[in-house]
């Protein structure tokens, strides 16, 4: 049956081309992700990687909850509350330190603070949409900047 | 797409293609212009895709290493002095994040995506059913394959679409061997493609 669906290798290839562009292709929005993503004044940056928890596995676009990235030594965690059209975002990094927190929103002013000693910090009516957090860790050997993968929130 | 650069003077890599046009957009990011990256990405995000979803990556976590893997490109661009080399690059790249992501090759994730996917993209009269249907065992079957085979009918896929020919070139096996080894991953699908029959 196989035979008749797919007699040689080169239809059995051009279906299978056809389905994984079907099933397949790159999200809707991913390439304009990734320039705002890049859109950064200087591109010496580490990126940290989103950490799932299980029950949140596969879901991208939380609306609220409890987001946490990490890179080698440094891990953010925010937490994002609905407020009217936008989030209040409370961050934490640890380990602590007074760093400086940029919220780019594609569209929007970026949103700055400075973490305090404990590492803490809030941002108020932050609008939704495709976001980027970026850290700016200036130790006393060392000036990192750390960025976030762009997300919609 | 094309529209919102018309009203600017055409970029000097207008109408190149395949490794011109990444030699001209390479060229033009080194001096820090954006729209040649914009361009670098556009054209060339379909590839790391498919090679991060190859390498057994959920599309969410496959959606942050496209990310991690761009951001890494142009953070060491003056590294990569010959254009042939960008697609290499980008492939080996996004193999090694896929492995410290810990990719897990599971079957089971691209089923339940192919059952959300599936039904949303078409409406459904008959015919479309029945197609529907076959897409499905084909889709399961591919998913079932080694990843080593994913990746390479992944990348051989793009490689039959004109503006991917040098996808070809950049995978790392010996020329000679990609047509037998495709083979035998064809080989295997069509015996999954079989072993799926008998139940209905």
């Amino acid at each position: 049956m196989n035979e008749g669906l797919y007699p040689d290798d080169d239809t059995l290839l051009a279906e299978l081309s056809r389905v994984v562009d079907e099933i397949d292709r790159p999200p809707a929005g991913l390439v304009e992700r990734v320039q705002f993503a890049l859109a950064l004044e200087d591109l010496d940056v580490e990126v940290a990687r989103w950490e799932r928890a299980d029950a949140l596995a596969g879901v991208r676009s939380t609306g609220q909850g409890t987001i946490t990235f990490t890179v080698s030594d440094l891990t953010v965690m925010i937490n994002l509350t609905k407020v009217g059209l936008g989030h209040r975002i409370d961050g934490w990094l640890v380990p602590e330190g007074e760093y400086g927190v940029e919220v780019r929103v594609a569209g929007h002013e970026s949103a700055t603070t400075t973490a305090d000693d404990g590492g803490r910090f809030v941002l108020d009516q932050v609008p939704r949409g495709t976001t980027q957090i970026v850290v700016y860790i200036d130790g006393d050997s060392c000036r990192r900047t750390v960025v976030t993968p762009a997300v919609v929130l | 797409m094309t529209d919102a650069r018309t009203a600017e003077a055409d970029p000097p890599w207008e109408g190149l293609r395949g490794h011109d046009l990444y030699a001209a957009c390479m060229h033009a990011a080194r001096m820090g212009n954006r729209a040649a990256m914009d361009r670098l990405v556009a054209e060339l995000t379909p590839l790391v895709w498919q090679v991060a979803r190859g390498n057994g990556l959920d599309r969410h976590t496959a959606e942050d290493v496209v990310q991690t893997v761009w951001l890494a490109l142009f953070r060491h661009l003056d590294r990569l002095a010959d254009p042939r080399a960008l697609a290499a690059w980008l492939i080996t790249t996004t193999r090694r994040e896929a492995q410290r992501v810990g990719a897990r090759p599971s079957p089971v994730p691209l089923t339940d995506e192919l059952a959300e996917s599936v039904p949303s993209t078409q409406p459904a009269p008959e015919a479309e059913a029945v197609r529907g249907d076959r897409d499905r065992r084909l889709w399961q079957a591919f998913a079932r394959l080694p990843q080593r085979c994913q990746e390479l009918l992944r990348l051989t896929v793009l490689a039959g679409r004109a503006e991917y020919r040098l996808v070809a070139d950049a995978l790392r096996m010996p020329h000679g061997s990609i047509g037998p080894t495709r083979g035998r991953c064809l080989k295997t699908m069509r015996d999954l493609l079989e072993a799926q029959g008998g139940s209905a």
